[in-house]
């Protein structure tokens, strides 16, 4: 600490160039300093960019579509003219892992992000109106919670809702059906994290300082909670695409023409022995795409974490020389 | 005090005085019962070996009091720990810790076992976790008993559980065995701990800040309960401790530690009146006094306590020790004999330099007393920047989950009015659950549907029907809290934190980045700190950072929340001195809540006693120390321990009995009535006009002798108090006064 009187003479000289701008950096810039210092972090998100890619692009390599059966190439191994071998239907399975993993990832995605997004909202409302909104609230996210999702979503995909079904995609019906089910948790424990928060000195130094409500919420509270938040998104996406391959697997998720990861999986378990291939590559692409997601994870908590760690090699540094807290 | 030991557990039967000469002369009364020598504690961080206690020497003479002091960080928690045996077994310990001549370390947890909380007992700081909230009291002291003595019959252990509640001044403690933790308050907890921990008769007890989680007056009760139990049990105890007020009284060597070694160790007077060791100069001169008038700045002792990671290779205060030389930074001093008394060593080269004439102000070239514009302004004419006129704020206690029946009013503000002018510090002092928090928030969180009025810069709560009016009065007020580390958003570089403030006030980037530069400045922070995260900066750092923002926006008005009783000692006085500067430099005035009177007697110039949400005493602040005409602020200020040992062995201490009545019970009459000194002694028909009526605040009647040499000056002096009997006799059941001294008014 310097004494109240002397300001440290190098600080004086460094004035100059202070009241310039570049002495600030951007708390992106920190952000992602830390996380691309975090090596297998960044592996899993190469990882998974590359499926991303591969699922948009893959497809122009080959000649053959999902659709597109070869009658001469029933249940073959994999071959120069089918990257990984056909199904017993004939349909070459490089161009089905293509389509699946790209529903894959779209589902995991969309219901990641939207399912967060819902939750934060819902969740800091309960938390900031508290009292009467917040019971109701709650009591809807309950009855959801105990509402059993598996029934709902086989009842959705095949028995019920005929004009739904002729009018969507299977894919993005198991979207809509995932959605409403996966986002009660994380709102409840955003719910539980802003309510503690809104006791924090902090929230109340900015309320004392005339910050209005709004941007309290938007500046104190959702950042404070936003590490909570990609990782949530992360899990989220995860567990959206293992929901997704499990409703499939079951035979209540992507119906057929539609292809996912799920189905292809689901449709080749029985065949392990004799098609092993077509078990093993769509298996292997999801395992690459949840541990990738898994992978990232861990990175993108350190990289939020004030309390993390990860300093940067310029701190390290300046803190030698001047003050740096003991380790814990 | 006596010096006798026991080798074998002690029953529960009392012991007679000739009885404990017997087992007394099985063991010579002048060794050591507990010797360490050249104890070295490291552990194993992320960062590398902190090698936390770097060489501890000392003897512990039979119920003679060690007090061990030092910052955090200093290593004499961890010493205390490492003789007890309670460290991960990850801490590496070498040296030799001797109890009765028996060695401790190196034993096996199961062999430990044998000497905890038998022949050595600990009591820890924090007295509401160190109990078992599950088990009754009675239990937990019972479970001591039972483990040492397994033969003991379950009669004679709850006979000798009732016998140890007795004695550490637990009132009715037959029915309050059958009692849970959460049934009593943190100071009962402290003399339950206390109880468990003597309940074998140790030889050493070891006391790891006892009264810092406390309050004064129950710090004062609890202090009073250790020193009885130190001389029922003849017990030595090792007084740890970061407050030199506390040991001043009762140690008979203090040692002080710094970066895991002792610097200096010798008799209390040694220490305290002759320090040779600059560090141990720098923490005296850091406290502020209670009982001293006079105004001088507090020492501040700059930078932080070294990494324990990278072995120091010269003196470990030399990078903050104002007298530092070459030869400091050579090798590291040994601890040798210095100032000639016996015992008294010091780790300075410069020892024999720094006689007792050595002005510590100088050495660490405190600033001079700043002096602010107002000062020569009699308040009178200075312009009010904060009035509070009649506030109350009532809770209602309701019972029942379905039907909620109100049981009782929590007056957790009644009726406060006080003001503030320009250029002065208004200080609100008083126990916890007196009401001053909620007297902050009040202001803080003003709105028009307050019962009462709160006058900020002239704009009253009542016209804060629109936001632009409740903007511009948030713009005259701003809170610095009292916990830096929770007050910043975790998430904000400093630089953030700053512009926060000045964001809201519609200012441009370009203005907010000088402004930001001027206040860091302004708090004595490098200014290229700005885009650091709060919690690389240490706990002074982070309350300059507070201060800084709050003064942001320029407020007239700073509202400090125990500023400094997060802060280590040494820091605490560049937090308190700054204070003091930017109140001259800038013209503000404070309002502080704060429970350290030393620091409150040092920064303000008017202070309100408050007792009950009710201010029993307000006034110019030497008028209300020096004179303090309520009881309860007699007790207050009585209870405050002072960093002098020969006066704290004299003083005259009132222990007030209890804690702050539950708000259910609150007297009708004068709220103090129940714990008040004054009033047990009063005679009955007295007494009832306590109970029944209240007490108004009223002015001093200038004493005739007054009187006669302020002829003519105005009537009235600045101190008004609530009470109908200031001057009347104080019970001598809580009057407590250890040597024979001469009798003199707190």
């Amino acid at each position: 600490m310097t004494n109240l009187n002397a300001v440290d003479p190098a600080a004086v000289a460094q004035d100059a160039h202070l009241e310039s701008a570049d002495a600030v950096i951007g708390k992106s810039t920190i952000i992602f300093r830390r996380f691309m210092r975090n090596k297998t972090a960044v592996a899993g998100l190469a990882i998974f960019l590359g499926l991303t890619i591969f699922s948009f692009i893959g497809g122009y390599f080959t000649p053959w579509d999902k659709e597109t059966i070869d009658p001469f190439n029933i249940g073959m191994p994999p071959s120069g003219e089918h990257f990984l071998g056909t199904s017993q239907a004939g349909i070459d399975l490089y161009a089905m892992t293509v389509e699946g993993t790209r529903i894959s990832i779209l589902i995991g995605l969309i219901v990641g992000l939207v399912s967060v997004l819902v939750a934060a909202v819902y969740g800091c409302t309960m938390a900031y109106f508290g009292g009467k909104v917040d019971k109701v609230m709650l009591f809807v996210l309950e009855a959801l919670i105990m509402m059993p999702a598996l029934l709902v979503v086989a009842v959705a995909t095949s028995g019920g809702g005929e004009g739904l079904k002729n009018n969507l995609p299977s894919w993005l019906l198991l979207i809509i059906v995932l959605l409403v089910f996966s986002w009660m948790g994380t709102a409840r424990l955003i719910r539980s994290l802003s309510m503690s928060l809104m006791q924090r000195d902090f929230v109340k130094a900015a309320q004392y300082m005339g910050v209005p409500p709004r941007r309290i919420v938007w500046r104190h509270l959702v950042p404070n909670i936003g590490s909570l938040l990609v990782l949530d998104i992360t899990r989220g996406v995860t567990g959206a695409i293992l929901a997704e391959v499990a409703f499939s697997f079951i035979g209540i998720g992507i119906k057929v023409p539609d292809v996912s990861l799920g189905v292809l999986i689901g449709g080749a378990t029985s065949q392990v022995q004799t098609f092993p291939w077509m078990f093993w590559v769509p298996l292997t692409v999801m395992f690459l795409l949840t541990g990738s997601l898994a992978m990232m994870n861990d990175g993108l908590r350190d990289a939020f974490d004030p309390s993390s760690s990860s300093v940067g090699k310029a701190k390290k540094k300046s803190a030698k020389n001047s003050v740096k807290e003991p380790a814990k | 005090m006596s010096s006798e030991t026991y080798l074998e557990p002690a029953g529960p039967t009392s012991h007679s005085a000739a009885e404990r000469l017997q087992v007394a002369g099985l063991y010579s009364p002048s060794d050591a019962v507990l010797s360490v020598r050249d104890l070295h504690v490291r552990f194993n961080s992320e960062n590398g070996v902190v090698h936390a206690v770097r060489g501890v020497d000392f003897d512990l003479m039979p119920g003679k009091t060690l007090g061990i002091v030092g910052e955090s960080g200093s290593g004499k928690s961890v010493t205390s720990l490492a003789i007890m045996g309670l460290l991960p077994p990850t801490a590496e310990i070498a040296g030799s810790v001797r109890l009765m001549g028996r060695e401790l370390l190196g034993l096996n947890d199961k062999a430990m076992c044998a000497y905890r909380g038998n022949d050595i007992a600990m009591v820890f700081q924090d007295p509401l976790s160190s109990l078992t909230p599950v088990f009754t009291v009675g239990a937990q002291i019972t479970e001591a008993l039972t483990i040492h003595n397994p033969t003991m019959s379950k009669q004679a252990k709850e006979a000798r559980a009732v016998e140890l509640l007795a004695m550490v001044g637990i009132p009715s403690p037959k029915d309050r065995l059958k009692a849970f933790p959460h049934e009593f308050s943190g100071g009962m907890r402290q003399r339950v701990m206390i109880a468990i921990a003597i309940a074998n008769n140790p030889r050493v007890l070891i006391a790891d800040e006892p009264t810092t989680a406390l309050d004064v007056t129950i710090q004062a009760q609890v202090l009073e309960v250790l020193q009885a139990a130190q001389e029922e049990t003849g017990a030595a105890v090792v007084m740890i401790t970061h407050d030199l007020g506390v040991v001043a009284g009762i140690a008979d060597d203090i040692m002080v530690m710094y970066a895991g070694k002792p610097v200096e160790t010798g008799q209390v007077d040694d220490i305290y009146y002759d320090p040779r060791m600059p560090y141990t100069m720098g923490l005296l001169g850091a406290v502020p006094r209670v009982d001293v008038a006079e105004k001088t700045s507090l020492v501040p002792i700059d930078g932080i306590p070294p990494n324990l990671i990278y072995t120091p290779t010269g003196c470990s205060f030399a990078p903050r020790c104002p007298l530092v030389s070459d030869a400091c930074r050579a090798g590291e001093p040994e601890l040798l004999p210095a100032g000639g008394k016996a015992g008294h060593k010091a780790a300075c080269i410069k020892s024999d330099a720094l006689g007792g004439d050595a002005d510590v102000l100088e050495i660490f070239s405190a600033p001079p007393v700043p002096l602010s514009r107002f000062d020569a302004i009699p308040r009178g004419e200075r312009a009010t920047v904060l009035e509070l006129k009649d506030v109350r704020k009532h809770f209602p206690l309701t019972k029942g989950a379905l039907l909620k029946r109100r049981i009782g009013t929590v007056k957790a503000v009644d009726g406060l009015s006080f003001d503030i002018r320009e250029g002065e510090c208004f200080s609100i002092v008083g126990e916890s659950g007196s009401g001053k928090t909620t007297t902050l928030l009040e202001i803080m969180e003003f709105h028009k549907d307050q019962d009462g009025e709160v006058v900020i810069g002239g704009l009253s709560n009542k016209e804060a029907t629109t936001g632009k009016v409740r903007s511009a009065m948030r713009r005259e007020l701003q809170m610095v809290f009292q916990d830096p580390t929770g007050a910043l958003d975790p998430r904000f570089t400093v630089y953030e934190v700053l512009a926060e403030p000045l964001q809201n006030a519609g200012l441009g980037n370009r203005a907010i980045k000088k402004r930001i530069m001027e206040l860091m400045k302004l708090v004595g922070l490098q200014p290229d700190h700005v885009n650091r995260f709060p919690n690389q900066f240490s706990g002074g750092q982070r309350q300059r950072v507070g201060i800084a923002r709050a003064l942001a926006v320029n407020p007239k008005l700073v509202v400090l929340d125990e500023p400094v009783s997060a802060l280590d000692v040494s820091v605490q006085a560049g937090v308190i001195n700054l204070l003091d500067q930017l109140r001259a430099e800038l013209g503000l005035s404070y309002l502080m809540v704060a429970h350290d009177l030393s620091v409150v007697r040092h920064i303000s110039n008017r202070v309100a006693v408050m007792y009950l949400g009710k201010i029993v005493e307000i006034g110019e602040v030497d008028r209300v120390f020096d004179n303090p005409r309520h009881p309860y602020t007699r007790a207050l200020l009585s209870a405050i321990p002072v960093p002098d040992p020969q006066l704290e062995r004299t003083r005259e201490r009132i222990i007030l009995k209890g804690d702050l009545p539950s708000p259910l019970d609150a007297p009708k009459g004068c709220n103090f009535a129940t714990r008040c000194p004054v009033f047990e002694a009063l005679p009955a028909a007295k007494q009832e006009k306590c109970l029944t009526l209240e007490p108004p605040l009223e002015f001093v009647p200038a004493s005739s002798a007054a009187q006669a040499l302020e002829a003519g000056r105005l009537p009235s002096l600045d101190q008004q108090f609530a009470c109908f009997f200031p001057d009347g006799e104080l019970d001598e059941d809580m009057l407590v006064v250890h040597e024979t001294a001469e009798p003199h008014a707190p």
